[in-house]
């Protein structure tokens, strides 16, 4: 939930990064964090095992872009992606305003993406919201293994809800599209917040996505 | 999105009165209210002690997952929570449903002190809150004021 600060002049978002277990949701933070200005973001904090598989969630802090002279503050979260930690789930879901939904290309991986994806819709109901409203990006990772799933393949089990979602092919520890993602979901919940704020009359624009990024019939975003 | 809570730059000054009147009977550090999502409301007190950000995120965790074992006791939630150190402190205390306060405390203080003032604190808090606006705050921005050029850009190719 975004939080409107008149006296910081400051506005909130919590984008929240989803995905089965090693699917390359903290190596899209890392990345950020190791390429982002420093000047833009704060300290990266992981709460993972020793075996560093997160246990809890990772959180970086990154401001952004003024919008008529109120700084925007993207606050990024991850979840821990195996199956009994739902709970866990549940408390980083609180509050979000944008979804990254990171799948693994594998094809072993393929029954993970999909249990995740429909546990992120039911986990997202539990605090009455909707998978078809909250601003969301997939992502399709690991796609510099041999391995993979076709994108045709991964947009038919994963791509398939009312809504037709934005996704991006990336390989998250080469940070390829780790950006193009993130830029994504950050300017489709802008413009969903700022339909929220609208001005009477205003004229839409549509969201910015480069077209190299986008898998073939994806341009009809939904904001 | 759930209504927005928007925080006038009056409401601000409220909460930083209670807040500073809190921290003043109290002589801990830093007090700081967040959302149970992990957003700052508002904050008073010595900023340069720490990164608020992440102790708000990593707050808003830590009084969630103790729910849990509250549960197994009987209990909904614990509406307080005390992290001991060898010289910094923190106490968290529930302030309402969607709301929780931190306060980070020295040895010129005692968690008595700071567990006694909490209470009114909190609840001089959750007054102000209920009566935020939500929406029609006149924030007016439409999508032709968001930039659609990239919000974060990286300084150059990273070498693969």
């Amino acid at each position: 939930m975004s939080i409107i600060n008149y006296a910081s002049r400051e506005i909130q978002f919590k984008i929240v990064y989803y995905g089965p277990g090693i699917g390359g949701k903290t190596t899209n933070l890392s990345y950020i964090h190791q390429r982002i200005n420093p000047q833009n973001r704060g300290d990266l904090v992981s709460l993972a095992t020793a075996a560093e598989r997160t246990l809890f969630f990772d959180f970086l802090p990154l401001n952004a872009v003024v919008i008529k002279g109120f700084v925007t503050k993207f606050q990024l979260y991850t979840v821990p992606g195996q199956v009994i930690y739902n709970a866990t789930r549940q408390l980083v879901l609180r509050s979000v305003d944008g979804v990254v939904f990171v799948a693994d290309s594998q094809w072993e991986k393929m029954e993970e993406n999909v249990e995740s994806f429909r546990n992120l819709a039911e986990n997202l109901a539990r605090q009455n919201m909707s998978i078809d409203e909250v601003p969301c990006v997939l992502q399709y990772n690991k796609r510099d293994l041999t391995n993979i799933a076709p994108v045709n393949y991964m947009e038919y089990v994963l791509n398939n809800g009312k809504r037709r979602l934005p996704s991006f092919e990336a390989i998250a520890t080469t940070g390829q599209n780790v950006f193009a993602v993130l830029n994504a979901v950050s300017q489709i919940l802008l413009h969903k917040f700022s339909k929220q704020n609208e001005v009477p009359h205003a004229t839409p624009v549509s969201v910015a996505i480069p077209a190299q990024n986008v898998i073939p019939h994806n341009d009809n975003v939904t904001v | 999105m759930n209504p927005i809570p928007v925080l006038t730059i009056q409401d601000v000054a409220t909460l930083q009165d209670v807040l500073s009147d809190f921290l003043k009977k109290t002589e801990a550090e830093l007090t700081v209210v967040i959302d149970r999502g992990g957003n700052i409301i508002s904050q008073f007190g010595d900023m340069n002690l720490m990164d608020v950000t992440i102790i708000a995120a990593l707050a808003a965790g830590s009084f969630a997952a103790t729910r849990e074992l509250a549960r197994r006791i009987g209990e909904v939630e614990f509406n307080a929570l005390y992290h001991q150190g060898n010289g910094s402190h923190v106490f968290m205390n529930s302030v309402d449903d969607d709301t929780i306060m931190i306060t980070v405390f020295g040895s010129r203080t005692t968690v008595g002190l700071v567990r006694f003032y909490s209470t009114a604190a909190a609840q001089n808090v959750a007054n102000i809150l209920k009566s935020l606006q939500r929406n029609g705050h006149g924030l007016a921005f439409d999508a032709k004021d968001v930039s659609t050029a990239p919000i974060f850009t990286e300084p150059k190719p990273a070498s693969s």
